[in-house]
């Protein structure tokens, strides 16, 4: 688990510093085009695709840290092994879910390295941002089969809402 | 199966699912896959999910989401929050309950660079909680303040449910933030009255006196000013022209990483958590619009949406009254759901409804006003009972806090009502009076 999670943290530092190159590389464009009239050419379609990328990169962490919310209502009053094998289940199904996801993506980026697809502007290739998101997206399958077979994490027993929205 | 009996069993296993802890996403990915299979089948099916992570991840659109939430975690770890309550408190000072006063005002001007309102309580009761204790506030005042204060986040723009709102409908993110400005500053004084009606009528919760020390210029200058230079520079340029919304919240992230940086307060391992609290909202809310897209995708091939637009429309209601019984719907489905699943899962069925009824303006205004309404019953939904996030989570974080008594949830619960109170009053006043919505919207081009 310690090998997962320190890929996971790998991950989302490196879409952590994909985003702030999109907010510095927004600036400067901004700064550009109010002063001298020249933008960065295609500034939008490097902040779509590094923004793909990079929420890619976000899904292992969040799933490590169980981030992703669920509904508490129902069950609140069973017992704690109880929620803790129900979460083990959904862990199961989100480790399926994702793998079906990696799954099509692959073929989606292979159609699209096939048919050559790019940006509008620049023509950035389209199979590129692919390769960059089946990585993370498979890690998150596997680190949630993980979960569902091992359990969780001792220091992250409970399921943590504080990055909710 | 009729249309409607397979819509209906979609829903069925979603809410299956929900029941034993499945995460909500997975949740509506699965049920609406399950529909999507057995109305198109396998072909259309996977063609389908080749290219949707692609599609809703790499969008320039939507890269707006994490550059807000990146944002708000800069603010949040950037050390700006402490010089500001300092303010706030100083200017409420003078008043009975002034603290407690001084936590929203701190609330709403974090919000004002903050779209978060989870991260909005989490900031100010970092600062605030201790403080406000130690001068003899009870735990059901002080976390009921922050845990409301909170939902300011969310209230005044920049909001993360708006932003997502707009995106669902298509609508203009800046005229939206614009509506949601004058609905903000009511909820910001809403809850400071709400405070002094509260330490009046019900004695023992407040100290009568405030001991806080005054502030000179430069001081308050301190508190408020990078916040208030982040905010005039994102919503000044937004505004007037020289950027979008979406490069606004480029901008906005860039200058309060900046403002962290000059207050020295930054280093990697700080950076780090601003990346992995972004990681995990932001991942969240992406995998949810995934499951989303899905169950919508799948509900739309039974038809059975635009279908109960038409006949909502044929039954001739008054539309506010439309209006009003979604929002009760969103009371009930927000207490045991997540208010942004709620929205993502319901607004792609409501708004067709909504476009199609007669409210005697024009489409965007009503399209715009209707935000601010689905906007107003998210931050209930924070607060309510069973599951208020927003005071399980201030709760949660005064534990075990040292010389102080912590808080039952019971106490935390009542300590909200009166600002649920005011809630519900501003929505209803919202509800029938539009034009107050749309006051700086008429403005803008």
């Amino acid at each position: 688990m310690k090998l997962l999670e320190n890929l996971a943290k790998f991950c989302a530092v490196l879409a952590g510093v994909l985003l702030t190159f999109i907010t510095l590389m927004t600036c400067i464009s901004i700064v550009g085009r109010e002063t001298i009239g020249k933008t960065i050419s295609g500034d939008f379609e490097l902040s779509g695709v590094a923004a793909g990328a990079a929420i890619a990169l976000f899904m292992p962490w969040c799933q490590f840290k169980r981030g992703n919310i669920m509904v508490d209502f129902f069950t609140a009053k069973a017992s704690e092994t109880t929620q803790n094998n129900l979460e083990r289940f959904g862990a199961f199904l989100l480790a399926a879910v994702m793998a079906l996801v990696t799954w099509r993506t692959v073929l989606g980026g292979l159609n699209a390295y096939s048919s050559n697809s790019g940006t509008m502007l620049l023509g950035f290739p389209e199979y590129a941002v692919y390769c960059a998101m089946v990585p993370p997206l498979a890690l998150t399958a596997l680190i949630a089969l993980h979960q569902g077979v091992f359990g969780f994490a001792e220091d992250n027993v409970e399921a943590n809402p504080e990055f909710a929205v | 199966m009729s249309a409607i009996q397979l819509a209906l069993t979609i829903f069925g296993i979603m809410l299956l699912l929900m029941a034993v802890r499945v995460p909500i996403a997975v949740c509506m990915f699965v049920a609406g896959a399950v529909g999507y299979v057995a109305q198109a089948g396998w072909g259309p099916f996977s063609s389908f999910l080749n290219s949707q992570a692609f599609a809703r991840f790499a969008s320039y659109d939507l890269s707006v989401i994490p550059l807000f939430i990146l944002m708000g975690h800069f603010a949040t770890q950037g050390g700006i929050s402490k010089a500001l309550f300092g303010f706030a408190a100083s200017v409420m000072g003078r008043f009975k309950g002034g603290l407690a006063m001084g936590a929203v005002l701190a609330c709403a001007a974090f919000g004002a660079i903050c779209g978060s309102s989870v991260a909005t309580a989490a900031t100010i009761t970092n600062v605030a909680y201790d403080e406000m204790r130690k001068h003899g506030y009870s735990g059901r005042l002080t976390t009921g303040t922050l845990a409301a204060g909170g939902t300011l986040g969310i209230l005044i723009p920049p909001s993360v449910p708006l932003v997502i709102y707009a995106i669902l409908t298509e609508q203009n993110i800046a005229k939206l933030f614009a509506a949601a400005m004058v609905p903000g500053i009511i909820a910001m004084l809403g809850y400071m009255v709400a405070i002094g009606v509260y330490v009046r009528l019900v004695p023992g919760h407040a100290p009568e006196h405030d001991q806080v020390s005054k502030l000179n210029i430069l001081e308050s200058i301190k508190g408020i000013g990078p916040i208030a230079a982040i905010f005039l520079i994102v919503f000044g340029g937004i505004y007037g022209g020289f950027f979008t919304p979406t490069e606004g919240a480029a901008v906005g992230a860039f200058s309060t990483f900046i403002a962290a940086l000059l207050k020295r307060e930054m280093n990697w391992d700080k950076f780090k958590k601003c990346f992995y609290a972004t990681a995990e909202s932001s991942a969240m809310i992406f995998l949810i619009f995934l499951g989303a897209d899905l169950m919508n995708a799948s509900l739309a091939l039974t038809q059975v949406p635009s279908q109960l637009a038409q006949l909502v429309g044929s039954w001739g209601l008054s539309p506010v009254m439309v209006v009003a019984a979604i929002m009760l719907f969103y009371v009930v489905l927000g207490a045991v759901m997540d208010e942004l699943s709620m929205i993502l899962l319901t607004i792609p069925i409501f708004f067709p409804m909504i476009m199609g009824l007669d409210f005697g303006m024009s489409k965007e205004y009503t399209a715009i006003w209707f935000g601010i309404m689905v906007l107003m019953t998210v931050g209930f939904g924070m607060l309510a009972p069973p599951v208020g996030l927003n005071v399980y989570v201030v709760n949660s974080m005064t534990k075990g806090r040292k010389g102080l008594a912590d808080v039952p949830i019971s106490e935390s619960y009542k300590g909200v009502m009166p600002f649920l109170i005011t809630d519900t009053i501003r929505t209803i006043v919202l509800l029938l009076f539009p034009a107050i919505s749309l006051y700086f919207v008429q403005y803008l081009q």
